[in-house]
Order: C-alpha cells, then structure tokens, then sequence
C-alpha cells in the first residue's frame, strides 16, 4: 500500500474514467468527505477515489487497476453500516455500487430472483410483491440499505426469528475476487459443488471480493398476520415472557421488545400508542396460515399473561399493526427528541440469559454516567443498548466507547456473540479475542489468505489489531485518525 | 505403518481403542485398506491423533457411522480411520434457548430421541439415522424430505469445534441463533467431507415438536400432471414440510401405483387439516386422484426412496435443478436409461429441484459402460437446465469412467487455495472431494 502523489492521483484518476466513464470518479476532497463514514459516525477515513461503476466488467477492471497500483479497495453500498466496514482506513479506492441496483430476472415458478447489489432491499419486495411475494431478511434500515451489503454483514431484521437471515436466502453470487477474476459461487440450484463458498462468502464484510449479481429465495407472503403488544411493569418480566413463549413452542414470525425510555422518545416523536408508564413492551407478530392464527395467538397472550404482563393489546386491522410496527422501525430516529447523539450496540446472548444481562447493562451504562435505550431483537437474543450521550461533552465518546467494549464483555461471559447483525468491522476487530481463541482466529486468517492474499481487498477489518494481545498474520495496527485526534481509544 | 507409530496411537488413546489387522475389516472402503483405526475419547484425544499423523504424513479418514463411506472417491492412499463413537454425549441442552451442543459421534437418532423428551427436534431428517452420526451428516450435507422447509445443515449449524489438520482445536460460529462474528466457519465445514478437519462438537438450532404431522400420498397417471401440481402446490397459501415426486417403480415401493406426489404438513390439528384438503383440491385439478394418508413410518423410507427401489442397485446419481425441471428430467432420464436396457427409480424432494436417481442391477450384469454412458447423459441434462450432478454412489469400475463430482468451474481454484491453507500436507481424506481436495 502506498502514498499517492498528486501526479500518481491524476494518472489513475484518468484509468479510472477509462474504465467507468466520466461522472463516475471522485477524487475532491470536498466530495469525498460524503464517503468518509457510514451510519457509525464515530469512525471516519478519507479514500482517495470514489468510483461508480455499472457492471461486473467495470468493477474487474478497477478492482485490476487497484492491484496493478498497490492500492486498497473497498465496496460501498448504502453506507448505512453500523461498525465501519465499508471504511477505507487506508485509503485507496472506494467501489459504489449504487449505480447497480438492478433486477435483473424474478422466477415465480422456482421463487428465485437475480438482483444486482446496489438494490435497495425493500425495492426487491416492492418489485415481486404484487405478484404475492416478498424477501425475507429486513433489517431496520431496509428503506435505505442494500442487498449487497446485506450480503456482507449477514444482516438479519425482526423476521429473521422465524425466517432466518441473509445467508439463508441466498442461493449464489457472481462475485469479483480480489484479484480481479469474476466467479460464480453457488447458483440458481441447491446443493453446492464442492465447498459451500456461497455460504462463507455471505458475512464476510467485504474481505472476500464484490459480490455484483446475487440469486436469492423469494417467498410467498403469509396468508394472515397477527400482531400483538404486550405491556410489562417491569423488564424483568418481559424478559421472562420472551423465554416463556418458546418453551411453549410457539415461535412468532418477530418478538420486539422496547424499553421505557425508548417508548417515550418513541410516544414524544410519533405518537405510535404504546403506554407511556410501562417498564418494556413486547412487540409479537405470529404469519401464516389463517386456520389456527386465533388458537396460536390465544398460546401467546396466555405465556405473557402467566410471565406478568399487565396488558395486552391486539392489532384489529392493518393501519393498527402498522401504527405498532412504526414505533419499533422508528425508535432510533425518535432517539433524536431525547439525545444529541447515540451509539448502537450490537450484542447475542442465549434467550434464557435476558434478565441477567439487561441489569447488567443497566449497571455498566449508570456507572459511566450515560442512559441507555434498548429497542431489539429479543426472540433472537439480539441485544441492541443504544448509548445516549452529547458527543460536546468532552469525555463522553470515550465514556460511550468504553461502556460498549464493557457490554461486550457481558455478552461473551454468557456464551453470546459481539455480533448478530452490524458485523465486526472496524469497530469491533479487537473484540474479537472476547468470543475466539488465537487458533480460532488463525484459522479465519487462512481462509482470508485463500480469498484475499494481497490483503487490499477492505484491509484493517474483522481481525484484532496487534496492540491487542492476539496476534494473527500480517495486519498492522495504525492509529486511526479519530485515535490521534484523541476522540476515542481502542482496546 | 511403523510400530512406532502404532505405539504411539495406542498410548494416546489406550490400547483397546486401536484396530489393526483383521479388526479392520467393518473399515474396508471399496477393497482398500486402513492402516489403523483409531478410537479417541475426548477432543483432546482427536488432536493427539491428527498431530501424530500430521508428524508421520499419514492420511486421515473421519468415520462416524460409516453411512457414507464410499461416497466420493477412495483416499489414495491407506492412512487412519479416525472413529468418532466414543465422543457420542448430549453436552448442553437448553430448551429455552432453542439450541443444543452435541459431541459429533451422536447417532441422530439418539440425538432426536433426547430432544423429544423436552418436545423439541434438530428439523433435520437425513437417511440412516440409527447410524449416521451428527458429525457425519454435517461433514457429507446429509438431509432427508423435510429440508423443503426446513432448510439443511448450513441453515441449523450455528457453532462448531473442529480439529484441524495441524492438530489444532478450532471453533467457528458460537452458541446463539444469530451471530456475524468473524467469517462463518459452520458453512465452510458442512459438507466438506473430511477434507478440512474433523468435526467434533456442533450446535445446532432447533425446533418445538409439532402439535401433528401427516403425510399425504396422491396418485397421477402422467408425471408431468404430478410436476403441475408441484407448481400449483408452490404457488398456493399452502406450507407443506415436503414435497416428494416419486416415479412408478419408487411409488410401488410405497404400496401405491403410478406415479405419486407425497406431501408432508405439521402444525396444529386444525391447520394440517384444511391443508390435506387444500391439497386434495388442487392435486385434484391437475389430474391426482386418490389421496390418502401414509403411515408415519413412510418417512424414513422417503429419505433412501430412490436407492432402495431394487434390491441391486448400480448406480445413484443426484441432480439438482430448477424445481420447475424436475418432472421433466425424471421422464426424460428414464427414457435416456430404458433405451439402454436400463431400469431406473426416481425420487424428488419437487420443491426445491433436487433430484434422486437409481440404476437397477437386478436385470443382467452390466457393462460399466452402459451405466457410465447412462450416467454421463443425466448430468449432461442437469447442466443444460443450469443445475449440476453427484454420483452419490457406485462402484469404482463406474467411477473410474465418470467422475464422482462435477467440475466446480473458476469457484475450484479458490477450493483448492482453501484446502492448501488449511491442509498444507494433504492428509485429511486427501482426494476424496471435488477438484482432487
């Protein structure tokens, strides 16, 4: 990797609109700096390009150019991120896909469709939806967010509880390797041939190559829906229900569930209707078929009304389950009415482990000073604590900073993940060591060797730095810039 | 193999747990020969075991029941069978959770038949399961009919520890139900055959027993009537857990005539209800006459369908295909083979294109030839519809004309820079898989 010299940065930019044509490159600095984060605004790095290319070919050839130039790459969707993997911390080449953002074929009888990465993922829905059909996976940022980089961080969303995440929708990918060569991993059938490198490529953070055409799994949407709220005194009990609901063998289609402060910043913003004294609410949606619907739903409301819920409310009609569904979807812009700013977690722990590691949230956050509002996944175990704090204040990021590493340690300790959907990233590679031993590590290493040898293809991600205690191969910890400026430490 | 070797093994694991000589004969793979058979207790054990071998570059086979034994080419050369029965516990069940660690040398069906007791069950139906280990069903991707809803091993396995090539113990993935730390080592072990390391702990997810389950058979005079109803069925509000096609010989099998689309539901009472009689209808309008309920215990027949229609079979090969192609390629591969002489069963889990095809052996002896020309033509068929073919299973005279696994195309060189990252010296079942891995 190496430093660009302004008559080295002209030349490439000249290769670079060869390859995509005029009005396809960035290199001001002034225009880059709209590429310098992603929804994790803590983390920023400046690239020397942005390009946009609109084929495979294109995205070859750059991805070629970048080899030749000894030049770092990273691809970019949407940008809405939650962990900085689509940063470039070393510079280098910044490959917008947001110009491929195609449909390329939907297939009804074998419910498949081929899509190009830069489509939005509710696009895919809109598009096959009024034949009956929809794509599964639905993170929170679904209006925004795309397919492609869905595909790198294996995102999942409220549905994933019943309907699973990316990677159990995807069939196949053409990918562009980090040396330049276009394959196809997986592909319209079932059955990989050989080793399933669809599955490995799917979660990879954009360190395996580009994907630029993905077949997925379309499904037929659910004949009924049921949506129900339960509210709780105590987030206790709600946590209690969570686990209650499954030992009873139902599993719903999503279990939300929203704290007391959330609900507030929620009721302030949008006046969804949730009650403004209670301690937590669960959000239920059970889908499916329409015989049995009523009996599954009485199961439900039974399991919550035994775990102590004071009450329980049951959406009569679509506008209803929307009005429901719009406090949960819209509690991180409603965050906004009571915090200048907030920093998303993203944590797993086994189900049964809720009440025990929400107190211990709670403890971590109060003894730093900050608040905490907690809106997540909790049929999944998927912990999202949203640190509230005023990024003026001085100390309070590193205080952010610190309480985060400090949650993660939580969630490790009870056998959970630093991960369910926002991915490692830049934010957390040196977490990693919380959850994987150094032999775990060196094997991932190798497997990133396989794909990735050059190491130019998104450096500086997943893997811990070597100021931690691990050491796994040839990733060289640099001070980030937010480093030096002081804002914020690793560890 | 040396003595010395030997002697090691045995200090690692005691005595009793190292076969040699006439001992090995259960381990005899298509008339070749293991040196040894080695039985560790504990995955300490496993990894004493693979460094001994790595030290002496002896190839390493990983059995758990040996249900899939001679799929794939044989190792070329004679090394340790390394057997996983000894590590065969139930570590961590948690039903609230909904997930379970297992040692990789549970046979399934002891597997199951614990999580039934808590009224749970890994959504996972693969053939033989009184035999097939956890580990081996994992290591191969074996699955069975209700993979049509329920996905296969890549959509279940959430956490795995494998010992690697080099000895080391490595995990993957974790114990929760959604987790996107670090690169997703479970897909990359599920199906690799031994090639990569040995598997010997899993978690896996799981699923509430259902309320009832009932299985529904229903009879078509043309195949192609029973390939529209497949379509009617995917199109509709229906949500069956299987979805089989079976041809005449495979359907007489299961006491039925003709050609026969089977269909599974589970839920409640009630819902499995309306569905029989949803289905009923719509099989109804595509020509299905006759439908009726199967008997539980069709299910585990359903799974060898195909292989299990004659009492010699020659050859299994597995297509996977567009799920539209299916009917299609079962009438068309019938054809390809009775033009030759040849009898053939069929068997499709319809919902999802994967296609089952067996070669009778029961006419004549037959020449190699015909069966590989037969063979060869099947998978010609599944590439020009996109899909690809498996030679599941047949022997080496076969196999030495038509290859065991189709070519992974440009994906097989990132496969073999895997194998040679993971495996530098080639000794985990080396030359059994795709692409020479």
């Amino acid at each position: 990797m190496r430093m660009l010299t302004t008559s080295g940065k002209g030349e490439i930019r000249r290769v670079l609109e060869a390859i995509v044509g005029p009005g396809a490159v960035l290199s001001d600095p002034d225009e880059l700096m709209v590429y310098e984060s992603d929804g994790l605004t803590l983390f920023r790095a400046l690239a020397d390009f942005v390009v946009f290319p609109t084929s495979a070919e294109h995205v070859s050839a750059i991805v070629k150019l970048a080899n030749r130039e000894n030049l770092p790459f990273v691809a970019r969707g949407a940008g809405t991120g939650l962990s900085g993997g689509c940063l470039p911390t070393e510079g280098g080449i910044v490959i917008s896909l947001m110009r491929m953002n195609r449909v390329l074929e939907v297939d009804y009888d074998n419910q498949i469709a081929v899509v190009e990465p830069g489509l939005v993922n509710l696009h895919l829905s809109l598009k096959v939806g009024p034949r009956g059909y929809y794509y599964a996976p639905d993170p929170s940022s679904q209006q925004a967010c795309t397919i492609g980089g869905n595909i790198a961080n294996n995102s999942g969303g409220p549905h994933t509880l019943k309907y699973g995440v990316t990677t159990n929708h995807v069939l196949g990918l053409e990918v562009v390797m980090p040396d330049g060569d276009i394959v196809w991993l997986g592909g319209k059938t079932r059955e990989a041939c050989g080793y399933d490198l669809a599955g490995v490529f799917v979660g990879s953070e954009g360190t395996f190559g580009i994907a630029t055409k993905v077949v997925v799994r379309i499904l037929k949407k659910p004949q009924a829906v049921k949506t129900v709220l339960a509210v709780f005194d105590e987030i206790d009990r709600a946590s209690a229900a969570v686990s209650a609901i499954i030992g009873r063998g139902l599993v719903p289609a999503a279990i939300e569930m929203i704290d007391r402060l959330t609900i507030q910043a929620v009721e302030d913003a949008f006046n969804c209707g949730y009650p403004r004294d209670a301690d937590a609410v669960l959000l239920i949606e059970l889908d499916g078929l329409a015989v049995g619907m009523e009996v599954q739903a009485e199961r439900i409301v039974e399991a919550c009304r035994d775990a102590g819920a004071r009450e329980i409310r049951t959406a009569k009609n679509e506008a209803e389950r929307q009005l429901l569904w719009k406090g949960r979807k819209s509690a991180f812009g409603a965050y906004g009415r009571v915090s200048p700013a907030y920093m998303v977690m993203d944590g797993v722990i086994p189900r049964t482990k809720l009440p025990y590691v929400l107190r211990r949230v709670n403890e971590i956050v109060a003894a730093a000073g900050l608040r905490v509002g907690n809106v997540f996944h909790a049929g999944d175990g998927n912990l999202h604590p949203n640190l509230l704090y005023d990024p003026r204040k001085p100390g309070d990021e590193a205080r952010v900073v610190a309480a985060g590493a400090e949650i993660m340690k939580v969630c490790a300790e009870v056998g959970g993940s630093i991960s369910g959907e926002h991915g490692i990233g830049l934010e957390k590679s040196d977490f990693m060591p919380f959850i994987f031993s150094a032999a775990d590590l060196a094997l991932m290493h190798r497997l990133k060797n396989a794909f990735n040898p050059t190491g130019l293809c998104n450096p500086g991600k997943i893997f811990p730095t070597k100021k931690s205690c691990v050491e796994v191969g040839p990733v060289a910890y640099r001070p980030h810039a937010i480093e030096e400026k002081g804002l914020a430490q690793r560890f | 193999m040396p003595d010395a070797l030997l002697e090691k093994l045995r200090a690692s694991v005691g005595p009793p747990n190292v076969l040699t000589g006439i001992e090995l004969s259960p381990y005899v793979v298509e008339g070749r020969t293991p040196e040894a058979a080695v039985f560790p207790g504990s995955v300490e054990e496993v990894a004493a075991v693979i460094g001994l071998a790595a030290e002496a570059a002896r190839p390493v086979t990983p059995w758990g029941g040996g249900t899939a034994a001679s799929v794939g080419m044989p190792a070329a050369r004679a090394g340790l069978v390394l057997g996983l029965r000894r590590l065969g516990r139930l570590l961590e069940h948690e039903p609230g959770d909904l997930t379970a660690t297992i040692e990789a040398g549970m046979t399934v069906e002891a597997f199951q038949t614990a999580l039934r007791s808590r009224s749970q069950w890994m959504s996972l139906d693969p053939a033989d399961a009184d035999r097939a280990t956890v580990g081996g069903v994992l290591a191969t991707n074996a699955s069975g009919p209700r993979r049509h809803l329920y996905g296969t091993a890549r959509d279940l396995l959430i956490g795995v520890t494998v010992v690697t090539a080099d000895g080391a113990v490595v995990r993957g993935g974790g114990k929760v139900v959604k987790n996107v730390a670090g690169y997703d080592l479970p897909k990359l072990f599920v199906g690799s055959y031994g090639t990569l390391g040995v598997i010997v702990e899993a978690t896996v997810k799981l699923r509430p027993l259902p309320d009832h389950e009932r299985l529904v058979c229903i009879r078509f005079d043309r195949l192609k009537d029973a390939g529209a109803a497949v379509r009617s069925v995917m199109a509709s509000d229906l949500i069956p857990n299987a979805i089989e096609l079976l041809d005449a010989t495979v359907s007489t099998t299961l006491s039925a005539t003709g050609a026969a689309l089977v269909v599974g539901f589970d839920g409640l009472r009630e819902q499995v209800d309306w569905q029989c009689s949803e289905l009923a209808r719509l099989a109804g309008a595509c020509g299905g006459q006759a439908a009726h309920s199967l008997q539980a215990d069709t299910w585990p027949r359903l799974a060898i369908a195909a292989r299990a229609a004659f009492s010699v079979t020659a050859a299994v090969m597995t297509m996977a295909i567009l799920p539209s192609q299916v009917a299609e390629m079962m009438e068309r591969g019938a054809d390809v083979a009775r033009a030759r002489g040849l009898n053939t069963a069929w068997a499709a889990h319809a919902g999802i294109g994967v296609v089952r095809a067996a070669i009778a052996a029961d006419v004549a002896p037959r020449e190699p030839a015909a069966i590989a020309a037969v063979l060869a033509e099947w998978r010609e068929m599944a590439h020009a519809g996109g899909g690809h073919a498996t030679l599941e299973w047949a022997p080496l005279a076969v196999k030495s004309q038509v290859p065991v696994w189709d070519d992974p195309g440009a994906a097989g060189r990132i496969m073999e820079r895997i194998k040679a990252q993971l495996d530098p010296r080639n000794i985990m079942n080396p030359g059994r898989f795709v692409a020479g891995i």
